[in-house]
């Protein structure tokens, strides 16, 4: 049942955020520099936003109603003429995903804005601060709410600015906010970056794919004459067959998804994500948690139901075209997840092991979703496994908010109080602060896929969404990935909390700047979401079964998802192995096998460590390909504008002054001279005319 | 709809009177003179909200000359769809860029007396500066070939004896080479343009049907000779636009000029004869435009592209700024190549938004020469963002406008010249959409490669050099920029009046668009 309810459209869930950070920036203006003001407009707008679409989710989950609320009025309209018209209007579409993620993305973000009000404490910026993490969130609830493209572009683009924002918010790029070891280079490239640097990287790695958005949103408004998500819905079956008889189905697909593959840091674009750890440590967990990359995996659950539904009406053709673009996404996916575990199992840094297996498993959500997509041309016989396959990447959405930002928070306190940002500086830290530990434990064995946490039930639904694909080589790289993830997250969790750190100056200061437990309204919200990562998994029955109505009632889905994962051999065998690992792993660390010098030994295993720690230097790649070919290009073209310079203002006033010269040289005052030559020009001018005339 | 009063003229005029005022009473009054002058530069963005609000498609002078016994036709002054956005733009900068001026050129006049010479004084410069947006408002009201050209020259002369006076480095011989090459181009423009009038047996390309100022539609009487008047037309207007391989003399015009006329010519000037493309060739010679569209196009992205990436490369924050003039000049052309409405539409917005943005940028220039002892080399600069808050957030907005992200205007000429180039070519095949995908990821990435990155030399990191003990106060300086910024953002709201303006005169002349496959 679609409903357009009136409450909504006077309480767009966008609009409070969106209004407090105008009141922001108008106190600023005024002066107005209280710390305590803005933190409380921030705080309290994002409340609002979450009671709103709180109200919003009941609406659907418990009365069975879409809300589809669009304006009266067009923002934009145009009469092209022929009949054909451009509108956009200004609306909201919330159906069961789009309630979801707004609940989840302003809940989220209200526990780390509240976090913030004592993290960012002081900071010279802190007004700067609230602002943008207020615009953050109304960005990200307008695109995740969004009716039309362009609102959710306009969203997405919010998004990107934001970020750029808060990553480089300490943009005088003091040593101790960098990201990376200070003077460390792989292929003769710096491996480090400054606050300001990483927020130009992600401006520019997401804006790349940005590009690709706004084209495939072109090509689409171009073929089906609307803006609108629904209204593209409903006539998908026409315009793919359109797109496939003319051969461009899978490319444009495959291009309006780049923006999505950029925000959500998937390979060629991830690097992004991993430099964005000079940010505040809030806005790492608002970043990975519940705004920003979750865009992406929002866009591709959103959008792969309406692909498959449309290629499945559109024919075979379309069919055949739409698998190529799910196959494409899913081995990027399946590529990125394994990277990034991969590289997380090395890094010494408590954020950027957090930064990758973001990557990592935000690869896990969109491999799920795109995999159900990949039975496509099994036709409406295969609804069931895509509809599946995006209740997986939603489940895995849901449980990974919970816990990574559980996580980034526990880390923005163990950076404060190591006052590093490498985990061979912090030890010890379950001796002095219980509390976080218990917290760190839930929500990394949550991460690590161990039941009854509810990351075991997410990552058992993704598993089998790949399963199903019948691509045995997904499904493996899939399942390697949970044994690195399950590795890299016991290591850091000993290594941080149960060891003395390797750096004995860091232990050992006791009292008000030694290692000690985290302010209440710190804890507080870390403590608050490990337990629901706890409780998520404790009460998976409930909570899926409303999570699986929640996305059966989302456009373009037409079969009910099971919410529990079936509990076979695999999953037993897969489980045990993974606790088998995890004990593997505490037993080599408490027992101090010295990988270190292990690798400092070895040629080969040195090698391998380079490699993973300069992430594939990957990073050096792009940069030789990209940035550096175009500096290069940049230098020639610098050369060519000169002389284009010196053409036009040395060579040609040269030449004018060297032909008068000479010309005056000639005729120096020979008066028969000039005479005969204005006779002949005169000549030649009257031939010309004659010719024009056609006399002649 | 034809206004009661003569109230185009008066916009004009005013101004002018206001100027040799100021003339007459040299260094005296000046607040007062440059206070007044905004508020009557004010007046045709009164005019404009005029026209949206009462839903007329245009508003024309009550006093128009007739000289078709002269055979030149008739001589209005109006707006109308196509125009309003440049009239909108041209008011609001000109507007408040005159407040701007008033401690900046008082500081540069000052600089210049303690250093031994003897510019004209501030009552000359608010002189020619009105007479410089006045002409430039002339440019865009007018209806008549004739006309159109006797207010450029008013623009030209004006802007030449601004830089000459009180411009920067050498600017004896920088004043000449402009004088030059904007006369190479309006000659050329006006041999086309006399051509086409003489031919034609009129010079009008805006004609009252009723009391609605019509476009006179394609050149009928030309035959074969229509290409070779779109070609001096297109070439003239080329130079001025600045476009590659004829975009030599801006670098140095624009960044040696005073920053206020920087501010200016920059967006606003070079931008009209972008205006001037749409205005005459796609209105006069649709056909020969439609196959030029390859060649337009392409040179548009390599202007795009070309000029991007030398600005890159400027460590002259002005220079740097006139070379992504000349890159925001490709998007224009791109628009209008497009032959499309939506490219058209988006081409009129860019102007919009580049006079915004472009004008927020010089003038943070302007803010660096006046307070922190003309610091204009990027080298030097960084972690200004400390000292200058307010600016460092202006100059942001200024370049969201270039790149393309909302909530500044340019993200609605983004979009729109992104549906044009799309509907162009796109969909003529697979290996048409991937090029097409990969120039416009090439050209949107290096202008936003260009913005961000010199926001990070300019304002962040830690300083490279001393900067003294600059820092920012709030004054009329900055403020002006803050309401060029703020009209700026409410254009990104309020943009549906210039979208179906434009559209509405596009719809007269084009139909549907001659653009593409879908």
């Amino acid at each position: 049942m679609i409903v357009s309810a009136p409450w909504y459209s006077w309480s767009s869930i966008w609009l409070v955020p969106f209004a407090a950070a105008a009141v922001m920036a108008v106190a600023w203006l005024l002066g107005v520099r209280r710390e305590r003001f803005y933190g409380l407009m921030s705080v309290l707008s994002i409340l609002a936003a979450a009671m709103v679409s709180t109200f919003a989710l009941y609406n659907v989950l418990a009365l069975h109603e879409t809300i589809d609320a669009v304006s009266s009025w067009n923002w934009v309209s145009l009469n092209i003429g022929s009949g054909t018209s451009l509108a956009i209007g200004v609306g909201s579409y919330l159906d069961g995903l789009g309630a979801i993620m707004a609940v989840i993305v302003s809940w989220l973000s209200f526990l780390i804005a509240v976090y913030s009000l004592e993290y960012m404490k002081g900071d010279w910026g802190v007004q700067r601060y609230f602002f943008f993490i207020t615009f953050f969130v109304g960005s990200m609830l307008l695109l995740v709410v969004a009716e039309n493209l362009v609102l959710m572009f306009i969203g997405w683009e919010g998004t990107g600015l934001a970020s750029y924002a808060l990553i480089g918010h300490w943009y005088t790029d003091e040593e101790d906010k960098w990201v990376g070891v200070p003077g460390r280079k792989a292929l003769g490239l710096p491996m480090y970056f400054e606050p300001s640097n990483s927020g130009v990287r992600a401006l520019m790695f997401t804006r790349l794919g940005d590009v690709g958005f706004l084209v495939g949103m072109s090509v689409l408004f171009l073929v089906a004459h609307t803006f609108s998500i629904p209204g593209l819905a409903a006539s998908a079956g026409s315009w793919m067959a359109y797109l496939a008889n003319n051969d461009l189905l899978a490319a444009v697909l495959f291009i309006f998804t780049l923006g999505a593959l950029a925000k959500s840091a998937q390979f060629p674009f991830h690097e992004w994500l991993v430099t964005a750890m000079t940010g505040p440590t809030p806005v790492s967990a608002l970043i990975h948690a519940a705004t920003m990359v979750k865009a992406g995996v929002y866009f591709v659950l959103r959008f792969a139901p309406i692909f498959f539904v449309g290629a499945v009406a559109a024919g075979v053709v379309a069919e055949a075209q739409s698998q190529v673009y799910f196959g494409i996404v899913a081995a990027l996916a399946a590529l990125t997840a394994f990277m990034m575990a991969t590289m997380a199992v090395v890094s010494n840094e408590f954020k950027l092991i957090l930064a990758y297996s973001t990557a990592s498993q935000l690869g896990y959500m969109i491999l799920a979703a795109a995999a159900g997509g990949l039975l496509v041309t099994q036709g409406s016989a295969a609804l069931a496994a895509m509809d599946q396959g995006v209740f997986a990447g939603l489940a895995q959405l849901l449980s990974h908010a919970v816990f990574k930002a559980a996580l980034f928070l526990i880390a923005g306190w163990a950076l404060h109080v190591a006052e590093s940002r490498f985990i061979d500086d912090m030890g010890n830290y379950a001796k002095y602060m219980k509390a976080t530990a218990v917290a760190m434990w839930l929500s990394g064995l949550s991460l690590a896929a161990i039941p009854p946490l509810s990351g075991f039930f997410s990552k058992e639904l993704v598993l089998e969404s790949v399963a199903q694909s019948g691509y045995t080589v997904l499904y493996l790289v899939a399942v390697v990935t949970a044994f690195f993830t399950a590795a890299y997250t016991t290591r850091l969790a000993v290594r941080v909390f149960h060891l003395p750190p390797v750096h004995a100056h860091a232990e050992g200061h006791e009292g008000v700047h030694g290692p000690r437990e985290a302010p209440s309204l710190m804890l507080g919200p870390y403590f608050l979401l490990a337990l629901g990562a706890l409780l998520l998994g404790i009460f998976w029955p409930i909570a899926g079964s409303k999570l699986s109505q929640g996305v059966y009632q989302t456009l373009s889905v037409l079969v009910r998802p099971e919410f529990m994962p079936a509990i076979d051999i695999a999953t037993i065998a897969i489980t045990s192995l993974l606790v088998v690992d995890i004990l593997l792993v505490v037993a080599a660390y408490l027992r101090r096998v010295d990988f270190m010098s292990a690798v400092r030994s070895s040629r080969l295993l040195s090698g391998i460590h380079s490699f993973l720690f300069d992430r594939w230097y990957l990073n050096s790649i792009i940069y030789y390909a990209f940035v550096y070919s175009f500096i290069g290009l940049s230098l020639v073209l610098h050369v060519v504008d000169h002389g284009i310079d010196v053409f036009y203002h040395r060579l040609l006033p040269a030449f004018a002054r060297g032909s008068s010269t000479g010309l005056r040289a000639t005729f120096g005052g020979r008066t028969d001279y000039s005479l005969a030559l204005y006779l002949s020009l005169t000549g030649v001018l009257v031939l010309l005319i004659l010719m024009v005339w056609g006399v002649i | 709809m034809i206004a009661s009063v003569p109230i185009f003229w008066i916009s004009i005029a005013l101004p002018i009177v206001l100027g040799i005022a100021a003339w007459l009473s040299g260094d005296r009054w000046r607040r007062g003179y440059s206070y007044a002058s905004a508020l009557s530069l004010l007046i045709p963005l009164g005019i404009v909200a005029y026209l949206y609000a009462s839903g007329a498609e245009s508003l024309v002078d009550s006093i128009g000359f007739n000289l078709t016994s002269y055979r030149i036709g008739y001589m209005y002054l109006g707006v109308d769809g196509l125009s309003a956005p440049i009239v909108i733009a041209l008011s609001i900068v000109t507007a408040f860029v005159s407040i701007y001026g008033l401690k900046y050129m008082g500081h540069r006049i000052e600089e210049m007396r303690s250093a031994g010479e003897s510019p004209p004084d501030y009552g000359a410069y608010q002189f020619l500066y009105n007479v410089f947006a006045a002409t430039m408002l002339g440019v865009a009201f007018a209806t008549n070939l004739v006309e159109f050209y006797i207010f450029l020259e008013g623009t030209l002369i004006s802007s030449f004896l601004l830089i000459m006076y009180y411009g920067y480095g050498e600017r004896w011989k920088i004043s000449m080479l402009y004088f030059v090459w904007t006369h190479i181009g309006a000659v050329t423009f006006l041999a086309g343009a006399l051509y086409y009038g003489v031919v034609e047996g009129a010079f009008d390309y805006l004609v009252l049907s009723g009391t609605n100022l019509v476009p006179v539609g394609p050149a009928t009487a030309l035959g074969s000779m229509a290409v070779v008047v779109a070609l001096l037309m297109f070439v003239g207007l080329a130079v001025k636009m600045a476009l590659f391989g004829v975009h030599m003399w801006l670098p140095y015009a624009h960044a040696e000029a005073p920053t206020p006329i920087s501010a200016l010519l920059s967006p606003s000037l070079i931008g009209l004869a972008g205006y001037a493309m749409a205005r005459f060739l796609v209105q006069y010679f649709p056909m020969i435009m439609e196959s030029w569209r390859p060649f337009l196009m392409g040179l548009a992205f390599l202007t795009i592209v070309y000029a991007g990436l030398n600005a890159l490369r400027q460590t002259d924050f002005k220079r740097l700024l006139a070379y992504s003039s000349v890159s925001q000049m490709g998007y224009m052309l791109l628009g209008i190549a497009t032959l499309t409405q939506y490219g058209l539409v988006g081409s009129m917005l860019l102007y919009a938004s580049h006079a915004v943005g472009k004008a927020l940028l010089f003038m943070t220039a302007g803010v660096f020469i006046v307070e922190m002892h003309n610091l204009r080399d990027i080298g030097r600069m960084g972690g200004l963002a400390r000292r200058y808050p307010l600016v460092a957030a202006l100059a942001l907005f200024g370049f969201m406008n270039l790149s393309g992200l909302p909530p500044a205007l340019g993200f609605w000429s983004e979009l729109f010249i992104v549906l044009g180039v799309v509907q162009t070519y796109a969909m003529n095949g697979l290996g048409y959409m991937i090029g097409m995908t990969a120039l416009l990821m090439l050209a949107l990435s290096v202008t936003a490669a260009y913005s961000f990155v010199t926001m990070r030399r300019i304002f962040y990191g830690q300083p490279r050099s001393d900067q003294g003990s600059a820092k920012e106060v709030i004054d009329p300086f900055k403020l002006s920029m803050l309401a060029i910024a703020i009209l700026g953002f409410v254009l990104f709201i309020m943009v549906n009046p210039m979208i179906s303006g434009v559209a509405a005169w596009l719809r007269l002349i084009l139909g549907s668009g001659l653009g593409g496959v879908v």
